[in-house]
């Protein structure tokens, strides 16, 4: 049976972060993942439209649900801090007549309403629970043998416990019982389900700069060979930011970044060139000959 | 968590790594070692207590009511900052100060660095007219805003978690602060310049949103959103200068459809040559486009985008 999902990408994927579509789109057609991409869905709005007016906030996520709601599908981010805008308002939208009817009132316009009829879910959660770890099993033709991979969650993929609750408390293992599936070995890290500070790279750097590198630090120090990330956003500091914490660390830490379905593509067989490889600021060469596979 | 089920030592045994250090008298800190024997239901502090009275007559630790009220209890655990009187004790434990304030000896910490901040947040209701006496004509509408925020009971673990408060010179006054000052903003009867104090004193807008206070918080507080965002908005509202990259995001989201990185970054901070490094390692990967920052790329949709968001400011 094909799985359909309604897609939203978010401004990371079609924007700095393009390898992240791309590798996302690969991966879903390898599993007859079908993924619809919402037409002109506009933005989550970050951590900045919540900073602007709760109004901003739910109106703008839900315009995102109600879209993927027309299509008839739950919906599928690939960032972090989206996932936790969708399902936050998705949650209150559901519970919550006067915001509903709010929202709805502002969405009449294009004739889009809220029903709340839909889940969010991240890529990451159709891999590894819709999908199911025996049918990534059976497609692993590369298995990552040896690759000492650090998993890094980004906070808003399992955190506040108001919107998880407990049930994605268990989330810390999650992707890196997917990294061992891979065939790669975790690196035990502290800092693995830290913050990135990417919500304040834009007006303190230093103090994201000074955050990332600390996780860097000691996933470099326990063996880490790469970082694997389900967040564009941390993937941004990690890796364009990461000549800057070099800078601010005094020493070279030449770690590459991935993102989720880069590692399960490559595992899963696809070329460097199809997950976009050479998209990155810190080079992938050292993994990929540790693969086996041949450049971007 | 039951002891048995992590148990790793000796059944009916708690073994705790205990933070010992005297900054007038040693060196360095060391961890020494003790097994308590478990009773039912034991807690924290019970643990502490046995190592005091019985094993270690002169190590410092802190507490008063012994009922998650006073908030003098907090020590991290195993990592993570928790209320020695109200969780039960893990068969291992390694029981540390809290981070991010000074140690005064062993497991107590100075709270003085909170309580002077703390004053100059002008801590108090600022009225505009005198006080008329009691009952004050409020409802439970108009004190709905800090309800939660009234549960703090100032134990600092917060505190510790943040990690912003780790970078040292960081500026950021911290969630424990923000939940005091965001309470007296949301309280109808304070006239007092809360937004200033939250943008240039406080400096709300270095919150990373990471929600670590919130994991750690005893009580419960929704820290983030009903604390720290309401704050941002007061600052938003005021045109102030710490909320001038959620300006800037919003103008481009709203003028083009998407969250454009290279528009916003443009919008928030100017050109600079740091700036220009950055634009190129990223252009140099293909992560960047000159055209996305100089020319108008709207979203198809951008007008409609532009007309739902628009209801917000219409609504309040």
């Amino acid at each position: 049976m094909k799985r359909k999902y309604a897609y939203f990408p978010g401004c990371s994927a079609k924007g700095t972060c393009r390898e992240l579509d791309i590798s996302t789109h690969a991966v879903a057609s390898l599993f007859d993942i079908a993924l619809e991409e919402l037409e002109n869905p506009g933005c989550t709005g970050a951590r900045e439209f919540r900073a602007v007016s709760e109004q901003l906030h739910l109106t703008a996520n839900g315009r995102i649900l109600a879209l993927a709601e027309r299509i008839g599908c739950d919906l599928v981010a690939v960032c972090d801090t989206c996932l936790l805008n969708l399902t936050e308002t998705n949650r209150r939208l559901k519970t919550d007549a006067a915001a509903r009817e709010a929202v709805n009132r502002a969405l009449a316009g294009e004739r889009l309403t809220f029903r709340g009829e839909r889940e969010v879910k991240h890529f990451l959660w159709v891999l590894t629970e819709d999908l199911g770890e025996r049918a990534l099993e059976e497609r692993l033709v590369r298995p990552l043998r040896g690759l000492r991979v650090a998993p890094f969650y980004g906070c808003h993929l399992q955190r506040p416990a108001t919107v998880y609750g407990g049930e994605r408390s268990e989330e810390t293992p999650a992707l890196d019982r997917l990294c061992r599936l891979l065939g790669a070995e975790t690196v035990p890290y502290e800092g693995a389900d830290k913050c990135c500070g990417f919500h304040v790279l834009g007006t303190a750097e230093e103090i994201a700069v000074r955050m990332s590198g600390r996780h860097l630090t000691k996933a470099k120090d326990n063996g880490a060979q790469c970082i694997v990330t389900p967040c564009p956003l941390c993937h941004t500091v990690f890796d364009a930011y990461q000549p800057s914490i070099e800078q601010e660390f005094h020493g070279a830490f030449g770690v590459p970044v991935l993102h989720v379905s880069q590692l399960v593509g490559l595992a899963c067989g696809l070329s460097a060139a199809e997950v976009a490889l050479s998209r990155h600021v810190v080079g992938c060469d050292g993994i990929l000959a540790h693969i086996g596979v041949g450049g971007p | 968590m039951s002891p048995s089920s992590r148990q790793t030592t000796e059944p009916g045994t708690v073994r705790v790594r205990l933070y010992r250090f005297d900054p007038e008298t040693d060196r360095e800190p060391r961890y020494d070692t003790y097994d308590v024997p478990h009773r039912p239901r034991m807690r924290i502090i019970d643990v502490l207590d046995h190592i005091h009275d019985i094993e270690a007559v002169d190590f410092a630790y802190r507490w008063f009511c012994g009922t998650k009220k006073c908030g003098t209890c907090a020590v991290n655990v195993n990592g993570s900052p928790k209320l020695a009187c109200w969780e039960e004790a893990e068969c291992e434990m390694t029981i540390e100060p809290l981070k991010n304030l000074p140690l005064l000896r062993d497991l107590v910490t100075s709270r003085d660095p909170f309580e002077e901040a703390l004053a100059t947040l002008a801590p108090m209701i600022a009225r505009k007219e005198s006080y008329e006496g009691f009952p004050e004509p409020l409802s439970a509408k108009d004190m709905a805003g800090g309800d939660h925020l009234r549960d703090c009971i100032q134990c600092l673990a917060c505190q510790s978690a943040c990690p912003v408060l780790q970078q040292p010179g960081s500026g950021f006054a911290g969630p424990a602060l923000l939940v005091q000052l965001s309470d007296l903003a949301q309280d109808p009867r304070d006239h007092a310049d809360r937004a200033r104090l939250a943008d240039e004193v406080a400096q709300v807008f270095k919150c990373v949103s990471c929600y670590e206070c919130e994991r750690v918080c005893p009580t419960g507080i929704p820290i983030v959103s009903e604390a720290i965002e309401p704050l941002k908005r007061l600052v938003y509202g005021k045109g102030a200068v710490g909320a001038r990259r959620t300006r800037a995001f919003v103008e481009v989201v709203k003028a083009r459809g998407y969250a454009d990185a290279a528009r916003i970054a443009l919008k928030t901070n100017g050109v600079s040559l740091k700036a220009l490094r950055v634009a190129l390692r990223l252009g140099r990967r293909g992560k960047l486009g000159l055209g996305s920052v100089l020319g108008d790329r709207s979203a198809p949709a951008a007008e409609a985008i532009r007309k739902a968001y628009q209801s917000h400011e219409d609504a309040e």
